[in-house]
């Protein structure tokens, strides 16, 4: 059983992975769980509905992807940074099958 | 992610749900990601296919360099429509979502079976409005001054113009502008901003006076509170035959964001009382 915080580290890299080729992304840099999605990776909420998609994909299960983006849309700053992501992803993947391809 | 061709063009598309059509329509420099924020889509897909597209030359959907008047979009849907396999549709639309939604119901009416008119406001009703009243491109303006670009008053519904004045800006004083605005996907604005949408945005484009009065489906017009449009939903109720009225408190012109459970809960409560 990994601790949460290398599995953690472990959905960190695998996103900011999926996001280095990521459409729409304006601004280069290193993604840490502190980098905001719309302030400090220029990206938009379609981006976030496309990410989203492509998570799924990722990790071959559904995910409450709507409610996310719901809650984001009751946000006063509308931002999200990759750390409530990865908490997000931490809560709803089930413990991930050995074979999870990665599309790219 | 899902996309469609339909008049030659590359549309994303998103579905959420089962039953009889309901398809939104975003506004002039949005995309389909409003329907996501605001719940609208994930809602109505509980009871109907909910369908979210985004317009051409929007988010993930191609962008030709002309063909944004309310009648090239239109066309667009109808299109999409059939691509779908949607015969008929309930439409939703958001500012000029609506203006697009309004043409297809009066050029379609035997396929547009109910309208959703969110804060639009029409080319052909201009003269209604005063535009100075738009307290979020006055909040805009200010905004878009502390970080060094000034954008004229009288030009505020005037993308093209709007686009001249940023389109300038070097890549310093871009992200300034871009963060104090809050509009964070520039990239997408700007390549708007080359096409003929700011202009086809306020051409009339075939949708008069007239045209509008004649929609006869069932339709609701759903403005803010305090939107600065409340002369066009004046109009919308006493013109058209089968329109009611409703207000979303706690909103401006973006309803949709501004107050979203009470603009969801009004939109799902007229299309059930239209499928009654």
């Amino acid at each position: 059983m990994m601790s949460n915080d290398s599995r953690h580290a472990e959905i960190l890299a695998e996103v900011a992975g999926l996001m280095a080729n990521f459409h729409g992304r304006e601004y280069l840099g290193d993604i840490d769980e502190n980098t905001r999605f719309f302030a400090d990776l220029g990206l938009a909420s379609i981006d976030a509905v496309v990410l989203g998609e492509t998570l799924q994909a990722h990790y071959g299960q559904p995910l409450p992807f709507g409610d996310l983006m719901a809650e984001l849309g009751r946000r006063e700053d509308r931002d999200l940074t990759m750390g409530e992501l990865v908490e997000f992803l931490a809560k709803h993947l089930e413990s991930r099958s050995e074979g999870t391809s990665c599309r790219s | 992610m899902p996309k469609l061709n339909a008049r030659g063009m590359s549309f994303h598309i998103q579905q959420a749900g089962e039953g009889s059509d309901v398809i939104l329509i975003h506004g002039v420099t949005g995309d389909l990601s409003v329907w996501f924020l605001s719940k609208a889509i994930q809602e109505l897909g509980t009871t109907h296919r909910a369908t979210a597209y985004d317009l051409r030359g929007h988010g993930y959907s191609d962008v030709p360099p002309d063909g944004y008047t309310s009648g090239d979009h239109a066309q667009d849907l109808l299109a999409i429509m059939d691509e779908i396999g949607a015969p008929k549709a309930k439409i939703v639309g958001h500012s000029f979502g609506a203006v697009i939604a309004a043409h297809a119901a009066a050029i379609a009416p035997e396929r547009i079976t109910a309208v959703v008119f969110s804060d639009p406001y029409f080319p052909a009703l201009r003269h209604l409005e005063d535009a100075s009243k738009w307290g979020h491109w006055k909040a805009f303006r200010l905004e878009a001054e502390a970080a060094g670009v000034t954008l004229s008053d009288e030009h505020w519904y005037d993308l093209d113009k709007f686009f001249d004045q940023v389109n300038h800006l070097n890549d310093e004083r871009m992200l300034k502008f871009r963060q104090a605005v809050g509009l964070p996907a520039m990239t997408r604005l700007l390549r708007l901003g080359k096409t003929t949408c700011g202009a086809d945005t306020k051409a009339v484009a075939g949708l008069t006076t007239e045209l509008i009065e004649s929609i006869k489906a069932p339709s609701l017009a759903i403005y803010g509170a305090a939107s600065p449009f409340l002369a066009t939903a004046d109009f919308l109720s006493e013109r058209l035959p089968n329109c009611r009225t409703v207000t979303i408190p706690n909103a401006r012109h973006r309803a949709p964001e501004e107050n979203p459970e009470a603009f969801v809960h009004a939109v799902k409560t007229f299309i059930e009382s239209v499928d009654a």
